[in-house]
């Protein structure tokens, strides 16, 4: 891995992150919705209208108002939201901590279920077991988290009283509370991850066992299952690091729902909220966030990969 | 007379609401101390008293500010800020006495010139207070002591103490009304039973009791946490679990899963809260009587109020005044009349019907029912309507007040003169239906400042009747205030206005799990 | 072709892929044919119905029968799914296609330009497109459709590039054949089989993302019978009565993993290396 492959890569962050800038401040033109109406209320009048306008240079031309933001952005000012009127980016950024720490424990969750069963699979491939596991999959990945949400609140939080159904305690406050809190919530957006996860570890493995030096080491006389440990499963997981990584998209768009049903103030429901008050600076904010959130995390993968596997050469 | 009668309602509506457990709960004498967890359905996007606009934000603004008076749960005022009142013969000039010794959060005198400034920036057009157009007819106001202040009116009003509970007719230092007003958006300081400890728009907002309140004995509790549930189901859910003590307004359908749930107390009071269908009375083909007269023939208001209400509601007549309100005039029940719908219809120039898109924003979910529901009551009478839901902020901006056929959900406002002022006179602050009839505006007018209580009744029939035959909008049911408690929270009544709270008078019994 | 289809059936995902979904392609074409009552008239007093041999399925929150909904909510929600995947398919091909054609740094901006859009939650994008459009059905499916597009662009692209190494692309190049017939004639033809693939298992996706959307609030409009819609409207009343949930849902799913089988059946099929 070269240096200059992690320089190109960094580039291709900010690359991306222009791009997606262009694309969400052109929307966020055209969204109908008046920012000067939004912030002052239906009560307002012209002129207190028009000299709003000119303090928020609305009326600049397009090109000069996207300079602008851009510029303020980087010096770390994503402006102000229309909607609340407090800086955008702060709270955009404290609400991404959440959705991160219910992204992670997911992750975490989904790894520890999943690689057992896509090994399960592939072991008894055929058997009552693989199509055990097939079943959970494709179920998993065919119902819609809202579904599974209300599902789960209503068998887990009302019926059988386990859990708390819903809400959004922070670690630091009450630590045994937070978790459980959180489990429900976790659960629902692992569920699809689990699916597709334990899916590609079984085919991923699957190729592996057939594949030559597999053959060889067997044939070298070694054990069953130290064939499996030693070489096989480190070479099928390690793809399950791009996949992860690739799901990072998923989770951030599946948090969306997640966190609007169990009223965790994530950055995926100050989105949410943003779209349907037409919180123009927010709903920027929030989208150059996840998107640079995505961004970095796969750019981390790829360098996790290169590190793990020795055999490709980066350049 | 009249005011009996208004005693026996309430006193029927408050035997319907009381379950056993209460009534016994409120025998004891309320404990100090203690955390309320309260919940709200949607996010406080905006804490400045002057400019709330939602029912989960007047909850905020009423536990750290104060009025001049209060809302009681009968509709009358009560002295809040001020100790007592007193009008000229004319209802023109009106003089409020002060409480003294009362102080703002940051331990500055509260004095009769907050009084003045806070008054003077509702009025004024830049500050776009929704206060500006409820406040009543206000002329002028002075300081004529520390501790008095006069209101000259430019017209006669009767029901001006009562105007000034309005949720957003709060007083505000005059430091912050004279200076930079925009401040209280993100902190607060106001003369309120509770302070602000932190506030999180779309989260958690939580208040701690002012020591230095004007009452020694209220309130009652150390400290209120108020959190935010985009999801009704979720908000029942942790009602049920314990996790919140106190809904703060609850769905028809939530009311029924909740009943009967071990812990809980189910409140409900009668309202004059309602879902209307707004004509734009200047747009073809609404601008013809007949037209709106026939669809107003073709609902089925018993199934309504099953279909937006769930039961809990009772059937409109095309009025916002219904026997929640003092004045509410005896009118006949208009009732479903196919036929003679069919024959406006002929007669308007539609004999075969048209065609029409109603307009529902999605919040709350009753607007989309309604619009649901009285498409297929069109039907019968040949009449095609498009239902289009759009998001509440999208519909505040393109339809409402502007389009010509579109639902609108309102609360209940104190009194006749409030809604009639609110949205149908032709001076309406949301004058949204356009139906500036002039004869209308003359009754409301007059009884506005009309002291004699038979006469103020008879012109507040006569208006109901004239707006019960033109039909400016249907209004098709009325909704009940509904709420849940566990039954450890004390002292919680239910306020049919929907946007008042009286969070102040809340306690604790020892049954309540004791929070750090 | 019948040897296909015999590949096709032996594998278990492909029988019960091709079962679930021709059920459902029926169900589309003669459900409103068969459907017992009128989706959209209202029974007060029929409210909250559980199954019975009038209502198969119960009835929902206005009184209507959810089965005939069911039958009737079929088109709307299955063909506006593979309408936007077809869309969304057809948009991101042409880009794939065209990139791996050109190849060099054109190939390069193009790929790093839709690596950048999908950086984009491709629901949050859908939401940002529905809100600019306004919610309706049609604008929905734009919606979905522009959200796959970029997925589809990279998948296609990858497929052609392993395409255009083989001869017979160098020989029409040779040629002197122009661009345009390169890739519709020669080019896309042969990377169809794996994107028809790709699509089956997206139109799964596409039917959970309509579904999300009108839970939103930004998908179908009421009082249609799109299946989304119906579950997030028996959100609220679920607690009344648990079918009104409970059966679009199935519905949903149902669909969803039929294409899901149907996606992995296909593949085996093509593609019989395992």
């Amino acid at each position: 891995m070269s240096p200059n492959y992690i320089l190109k890569r960094i580039a291709l962050i900010f690359y991306t992150l222009l791009v997606v800038s262009l694309i969400v401040f052109a929307i966020t033109q055209i969204l109908p919705a008046d920012a000067a109406v939004m912030m002052l209320g239906e009560n307002a009048t012209d002129q207190a209208l028009d000299a709003l306008r000119q303090r928020m240079g609305l009326n600049d031309p397009v090109w000069m108002q996207y300079a602008h933001w851009l510029i303020g952005i980087v010096q770390g000012n994503f402006g102000t939201s229309l909607r609340t009127g407090q800086p955008v980016g702060p709270v955009m950024f404290e609400a991404l901590g959440r959705s991160l720490l219910l992204a992670l424990l997911s992750i975490t969750f989904m790894l520890i279920l999943a690689i057992p069963l896509g090994i399960i699979a592939a072991i008894r491939r055929g058997r009552v077991a693989d199509m055990l596991v097939s079943l959970i999959s494709y179920v998993g990945v065919s119902l819609p988290e809202f579904v599974t949400a209300t599902v789960a609140v209503l068998l887990f939080a009302d019926w059988l009283k386990w859990l708390p159904p819903t809400g959004y305690v922070p670690l630091t406050e009450n630590f045994g509370s937070a978790i459980a809190h959180l489990t429900l919530p976790v659960f629902v957006i692992s569920i699809i991850l689990i699916a597709h996860v334990s899916r590609m570890v079984r085919s991923e493995l699957i190729d592996v066992l057939h594949a030559d030096y597999i053959r060889s080491a067997r044939l070298k006389g070694l054990s069953g299952s130290s064939v499996l440990m030693g070489h096989a499963l480190r070479n099928a997981l390690l793809p399950t690091i791009t996949i992860v990584a690739l799901d990072v998209g998923y989770l951030l768009g599946g948090v969306i729902v997640v966190e609007e049903i169990f009223a965790i103030p994530g950055i995926g429901r100050q989105l949410i909220v943003a779209i349907q008050a037409r919180d123009l600076p927010a709903i920027q904010a929030g989208v150059l966030i996840m998107a640079a959130t995505y961004s970095i995390v796969n750019f981390l993968a790829d360098m996790l990969y290169a590190a793990l596997d020795k055999r490709i050469q980066y350049d | 007379m009249l005011k009996l009668n208004r005693r026996l309602f309430l006193a029927g509506t408050a035997a319907f609401v009381a379950t056993p457990a209460m009534s016994f709960a409120q025998a004891a004498a309320p404990v100090k101390g203690g955390t309320l967890k309260v919940s709200i359905d949607q996010a406080a996007s905006v804490i400045h008293p002057l400019l709330t606009r939602v029912n989960p934000e007047y909850l905020i603004t009423e536990l750290l500010y104060s009025n001049l008076t209060r809302l009681k749960v009968d509709m009358s005022a009560e002295p809040d800020l001020a100790e007592s009142w007193n009008s000229n013969e004319a209802l023109t000039e009106w003089t409020f006495k002060l409480r003294s010794g009362v102080k703002f959060h940051d331990d500055s005198a509260f004095t009769a010139t907050d009084v003045v400034e806070t008054f003077k920036a509702i009025l004024n057009k830049d500050n776009a207070s929704p206060a500006r157009n409820n406040v009543g007819p206000i002329d002028t106001i002075t300081a004529a002591d520390p501790l008095t202040v006069i209101f000259k009116l430019s017209g006669a009003y009767a029901d001006f103490p009562v105007a000034l509970a309005y949720t957003t007719a709060r007083i505000i230092p005059a430091a912050v009304a004279t200076g930079d007003f925009k401040q209280l958006s993100t902190k607060a300081n106001g003369t309120g039973p509770f302070k602000l400890v932190s506030y999180e728009p779309d989260r958690l907002i939580v208040v701690e009791r002012n020591p230095n309140y004007y009452d020694p004995a209220r309130p009652y509790l150390d400290r209120i946490e108020i959190q935010v549930f985009p999801d009704t189901s979720a908000e029942g859910s942790a009602l049920i679990a314990g996790d919140i003590d106190l809904i703060s307004t609850l769905q028809p359908t939530e009311y029924l899963r909740l009943d009967g749930s071990d812990g809980l107390d189910l409140l409900r009071v009668a309202s004059g809260q309602f879902c209307n269908i707004n004509f734009g009375c200047d747009t073809k083909p609404f601008n013809d009587v007949r037209v709106r007269k026939a669809l107003a023939l073709a609902v089925d208001r018993k199934a309504m109020v099953d279909f937006v209400t769930e039961g809990f509601g009772t059937p409109g007549n095309d009025t916002p005044i219904n026997a929640s309100y003092r004045f509410a005039a005896k009118l006949t029940q208009r009732e479903a009349n196919i036929a003679e719908a069919k024959k406006l219809l002929a007669d308007a120039g539609y004999p075969n019907g048209f065609e029409a898109t109603l307009v529902a924003s999605d919040r709350p979910a009753v607007r989309t029912q309604l619009a649901v529901a009285l498409k297929d009551m069109a039907k019968e009478i040949g009449v095609t309507i498009n239902v289009q839901t759009m998001p509440h902020a999208t519909y505040l901006e393109q339809v409402w007040k502007k389009g010509s056929f579109y639902v609108g959900f309102y609360n209940m406002q104190p009194t006749v003169d409030g809604i009639f002022k609110l949205l149908y006179t032709s001076d309406a602050s949301w004058n949204e239906t356009r139906w500036n009839n002039a004869a209308f505006d003359k009754l409301v007018n007059e009884a506005r400042g009309t002291k004699d209580e038979a006469k103020r009744t008879a012109l507040y029939a006569d208006a109901q009747k004239l707006m019960n035959d033109e039909v400016p909008s249907i209004i098709p049911a009325f909704f009940d205030v509904l709420g849940a408690k566990r039954n450890w929270v004390q002292g919680y009544e239910i306020h049919p206005r929907a946007s008042v709270f009286r969070l102040d008078y809340v306690s604790l019994t020892a049954e309540a799990p004791k929070r750090g | 072709m019948t040897e296909f289809l015999k590949r096709l059936l032996r594998t278990p995902q492909g029988a019960i892929g091709v079962a679930i979904v021709g059920l459902v392609l029926l169900v589309v074409i003669i459900g409103p044919w068969v459907a017992p009552h009128d989706p959209e008239s209202l029974a007060p007093l029929q409210r909250y119905k559980g199954s019975s041999l009038t209502y198969l399925l119960g009835t929902d929150q206005y009184g209507r029968d959810i089965f005939s909904r069911l039958l009737i909510g079929a088109r709307a929600t299955v063909i506006m799914a593979m309408l936007a995947t077809l869309a969304g398919t057809v948009v991101g091909a042409l880009i794939g296609t065209t990139s791996a054609f050109l190849g060099g740094r054109a190939d390069e901006a193009i790929m790093r330009t839709i690596d950048a859009v999908m950086s984009i939650p491709s629901l949050l994008f859908a939401l940002l497109v529905v809100n600019l459009l306004g919610s309706s059905i049609v604008n929905a499916l734009v919606a979905v459709a522009v959200a796959f597009a970029p997925g589809m662009a990279r998948i296609t692209r990858s497929v052609a590039l392993s395409v255009r190494k083989q001869d017979y692309i160098n020989a029409a190049i040779a040629r002197g054949e122009s661009a345009r017939f390169v890739i519709v004639r020669e080019m896309l033809p042969n990377v169809i089989a794996p994107i028809i693939v790709e699509m089956t298992i997206r139109v799964s996706f596409a039917v959970m993302l309509f579904a999300t959307l009108s839970f939103l609030g930004l998908g179908a409009q009421p009082p249609a019978a799109e299946w989304g819609l119906m579950v997030s409207e028996a959100r609220r009343y679920m607690h009344l009565s648990a079918g009104i949930l409970i059966w679009p849902s199935i519905a949903i799913a149902l669909v969803a993993i039929g294409f899901n089988l149907l996606g992995d059946g296909l593949r085996d099929a093509l593609n019989p290396r395992a």
